[in-house]
């Protein structure tokens, strides 16, 4: 391929521009400032607003609905049910089980019923609160064990198994009398709240007949036209997203960004007037989606030498009231159910079951924080019990060059987690650090890995696109569908072009996403949005790179290799006297009619998968990430705080290393905050605890010291400068890091997440050294 | 209800219902965006801003009881070399991601560094621990206050 050509090319560069260097952010301006706009800073004062009336039952059969009240009050304009739904009133995932406006029964506490549009938000409440809804309740589901009895209440009609995953290669049996040592236990892992500080926003504009566009936070702009389009029953080409600067996401804006736009459409459509939803913080705690809870069955075996024999995993994955995103998340968890090992015998089943609870969704780490929270405390336990260091014994059955994963894919290259272990255990003194007690504080060290496939799984076709446009004056303008959420990564794809081109950085305007003119990157999700999306933005740099130095080696007089780009201006290779800058460059592409229009286009390599026995290849290609964990337990209180913590992660190729390790501390806090302090508490399907002063993030205080972070570099051989995605792994790794730590500190093992100081305090009381 | 103040030091002069927040005060009738609505709950720290100095959260001061007072947003404090210095380390020092707590966290910075120019890691770690961020894990936002911290000239 040219492309491939051209790639190794510039990575056989001995002077990067600005790949592998951190860079001021082009966005961060702004946001200093204060100037930089969200969705809600889009609405103008006078708006209509749309509150949501949501079921206060769990389950329950509607039988009327009453919009009369609501429409008598001054300041009501409509209210809007199913039966005003104009397309489709269906708005699920993966699967057709989530209505859009439900009128024949709700399944979860918020399950949503109608749409007032009111002139004010006080108004819009009032008329909420005045529309009757008679229901009839419904016996309700409000665990998977329930779920699962002969003879449960059914959240859907189909059954409360929404779907199920199995894996079988090698033989367990086998496997299992080969074992010196077998473990077998039960992890539990909570919902975790995303707790985005942008609580979750739309703001939607009728454009005269048939055409709305919608302003909003969201994660793909192109799955949000395309829901808002089938709840109205129109084309794509009608609907026009726009994706505001979104103030986190985590995941949970991929899933609710489609909802809470098709809702503001709705209404901004049946009005005739511009409307806007925007959820406060107790409606986004309560009733958006969450990390799936899930409870998995993990027994394990090994060798004397420390081998992992077998595995015989079972995994229970709780949806709430829809699949969502469950048949991804699922199957994610069960083809990485050996952790980054290489385990011959494995046995992984899994399914996904309804309850009446608030739906979960995407979230960072997707599956593997749960998956990895059981096999790395397995891989604690077996070291444990062969008395062997956990390190040394995690080194004797780590993924390498050559390895198999659980599906069978062979890692031929780009695995680097043998390095990032080594390498984490020597930067924190694993060999040498021991538990000390000091008063009633004892401090314990924990180790975790992790691994993560990058896009989308079983081979599935992946593909992303990008555009940039040379202007006359030699600035360039950049569109990518992927979207920024904090994290980056358009920032990201700006430099891989700026590298590429040899333009200056603060020359080059990244657009905000607009699906009427931006190419469709496919979403930001999957740990896909720089190494996807960063691809086609190479593409795209690569082609108008080649139509630049075309016309500069003719103005130049010189072969087309002989032209070097960089800072604006092209030369001659060794030869930097005489130049032509991009100005005068862009202006003879306009004048000789060389287009300077440059369309990326990006698509994963074909692979292969048996969806029979779950085995192929099912990643193109995984991140890997180790983190070493101090923490400090006080034995009275069971108060446990993470004093230090040694990421290392295996990057593919530094694209920019702050934001890199912006990225690893953000994944660690949320690790920290799902592993020993976030608590969703719910009672009779009703979430308890809608807001930071019940549901507790990490605050400043609850800030780990970080050792600097172990950036490896195994490059992936079909991705821009071979980078892969770093914004998830680092929170995989780092939950069992604690827990092993915990447990190193206090002999203390909680399978069932948060260990929070009551939790953790519980424990100790119940036996520990 | 009429409500005198001097907001980010002008004169201003607002009708507004008996009942509004000092948020949508700010917000809505003033146009001022910076101030960010998180929770409404006072949690969360995204709607900080300066009330006769003192850094508080917007959203649960009744807009009736700045009259008369001092409220200062991050637009008021552009020029200040303290908030010249937290600007320039927050954004070399990787500190911004998706950037809605900042300015509410930026204010926060400027109060401490305004009484305490040389604080240290703990005075940072309390000074921002009413601001809530969800993307950086606040070590490189700490690492830049105290940063910014050396960059100000003493006075």
């Amino acid at each position: 391929m040219r492309y491939d050509r051209i790639l190794e090319e510039l990575l056989n560069r001995d002077d990067f521009l600005v790949v592998g260097r951190s860079v001021v952010r082009t966005d961060a301006l702004d946001k200093v400032l204060g100037r930089a706009k969200f969705t809600a800073d889009y609405v103008p004062r006078d708006t209509a607003v749309v509150k949501v009336v949501r079921s206060p039952h769990p389950h329950a059969l509607i039988e009327g609905i009453n919009i009369e009240p609501a429409l008598e009050l001054p300041g009501v304009q409509t209210v809007l049910i199913a039966a005003d739904v104009p397309g489709e009133n269906q708005i699920g995932y993966a699967l057709p089980d989530q209505p859009f406006l439900n009128d024949v029964k709700t399944r979860f506490v918020g399950d949503p019923v109608a749409l007032v549009v009111a002139a004010d938000k006080g108004s819009a409440v009032e008329g909420a609160d005045a529309v009757r809804v008679k229901y009839s309740p419904l016996p309700s589901v409000l665990d998977t064990t329930d779920a699962l009895r002969d003879g449960a209440p059914l959240v859907h009609e189909g059954g409360n198994v929404a779907l199920t995953t199995k894996i079988r290669k090698g033989s367990i049996e086998e496997g299992f009398s080969e074992a010196e040592v077998v473990i077998e236990d039960l992890y539990d892992t909570p919902y975790q709240d995303h707790m985005y500080m942008e609580p979750e926003a739309a703001y939607a504009i009728p454009e005269g007949s048939g055409k709305v566009t919608v302003i909003g936070g969201m994660q793909s702009p192109f799955l949000v036209r395309e829901k808002v389009a089938h709840i109205l029953g129109w084309d794509l080409n009608q609907v026009r997203i726009i994706q505001a600067l979104t103030g986190g996401a985590f995941g949970g804006k991929d899933d609710m960004g489609p909802l809470v736009c098709a809702k503001a459409a709705l209404a901004a459509v049946k009005t005739g007037k511009p409307a806007s939803l925007i959820f406060d913080r107790e409606e986004s705690v309560a009733y958006s989606n969450k990390r799936f809870p899930a409870r998995i069955k993990y027994k394990s075996g090994a060798d004397k030498e420390g081998r992992i024999t077998a595995i015989d995993v079972d995994i229970t994955l709780e949806c709430g009231a829809f699949a969502n995103r469950a048949p991804f998340w699922l199957w994610r968890q069960t083809a990485h159910a050996a952790g980054p090992y290489e385990v011959h015998n494995a046995s992984v089943d899994g399914r996904a079951v309804y309850t009446n609870k608030v739906f979960g969704g995407s979230f960072r780490g997707f599956g593997d924080v749960a998956l990895h929270f059981a096999a790395e405390s397995q891989v604690d336990r077996l070291a444990g019990e062969l008395g062997m260091d956990p390190v040394e014994l995690r080194l004797r059955n780590i993924l390498k060059p050559g390895s198999r994963t659980t599906c069978d894919q062979l890692l031929d290259h780009s695995v680097g987690i043998e390095e990032c272990l080594t390498k984490v255990a020597e930067a924190s003194r694993w060999s040498s650090q021991k538990r000390k007690r000091n008063g009633s504080r004892v401090t314990g060290f924990g180790v975790g890995c992790a691994y993560h496939g990058i896009s989308t799984s079983r081979s599935t076709p992946d593909w992303s696109a990008a555009s940039l446009i040379l202007n006359q004056d030699g600035s360039m303008t950049y569109r990518t569908g992927i979207c920024e959420l904090g994290q980056g990564a358009p920032i990201g794809h700006a430099k891989i072009v700026a590298e590429i081109i040899g333009a200056p950085m603060e020359s080059i305007r990244i657009e905000v996403p607009d699906t009427d003119s931006t190419p469709n990157a496919k979403p930001t999700h999957g740990s896909r949005g720089l190494m996807l999306g960063g691809t086609a933005a190479a593409d795209a740099a690569i082609k108008l790179r080649e139509r630049m130095v075309r016309v500069a080696a003719d103005m130049l007089g010189c072969p087309e290799g002989e032209v070097d780009l960089r800072d604006g201006k092209a030369s001659k290779k060794g030869e930097p006297g005489e130049t032509i800058r991009f100005p005068e460059l862009a202006e003879e592409l306009y004048n000789r009619g060389v287009s300077p229009a440059s369309y990326g286009f990006y698509a994963s390599p074909k692979r292969y998968f048996d969806p029979e026995t779950g085995l192929g290849v099912n990643y193109s290609v995984y991140t890997f990430a180790a983190s070493v964990v101090e923490v400090e337990v006080d034995t009275e209180t069971g108060v446990c705080e993470v004093v230090k913590v040694w990421p290392a992660m295996d990057v593919g190729k530094a694209i920019d290393p702050l934001v890199i390790e912006g990225q690893i501390h953000g994944a660690v806090s949320q690790g920290i905050g799902f592993t020993i302090m976030e608590h969703l508490k719910l009672k009779d399907g009703v979430v308890l605890t809608p807001g930071f002063k019940d549901y507790v993030v990490p605050s400043a205080l609850d800030t780990p010291e970080y050792a600097p972070t172990i950036i490896v570099e195994e490059p992936y051989q079909h991705s821009a400068f071979g980078a892969k995605g770093v914004g998830e792994p680092a929170i995989i790794s780092v939950v069992p890091a604690i827990t092993n730590a915990i447990y190193d500190a206090v002999g203390v093992r909680l399978n069932m997440l948060p260990a929070t100081a009551e939790m953790l305090h519980a424990a100790m009381r119940r036996g520990a050294r | 209800m009429m409500v005198d103040f001097v907001l980010n030091g002008r004169a201003v002069s607002c009708d507004a219902p008996a009942n509004i927040l000092l948020l949508d005060l700010l917000r809505s009738e003033l146009g001022v965006l910076s101030v960010k609505r998180g929770c409404e709950q006072g949690e969360c720290g995204a709607c900080t801003v300066l009330l006769g100095g003192r850094p508080v959260n917007s959203c649960m001061i009744l807009a009736a009881r700045v009259e008369g007072r001092s409220v200062t947003t991050i637009e008021g404090l552009r020029d200040e070399p303290i908030m010249v210095a937290l600007r320039k380390a927050f954004m070399e020092g990787g500190a911004v991601q998706c950037g809605f707590c900042t300015p509410g966290m930026l204010i926060s910075a400027y109060a401490l560094l305004r009484d305490n120019p040389s604080p240290t890691p703990h005075e940072a770690k309390t000074a921002i621990e009413g601001n809530i961020c969800r993307c950086t894990g606040y070590a490189l936002p700490l690492e830049a206050i105290l940063k910014a911290a050396e960059m100000t000239p003493a006075e």
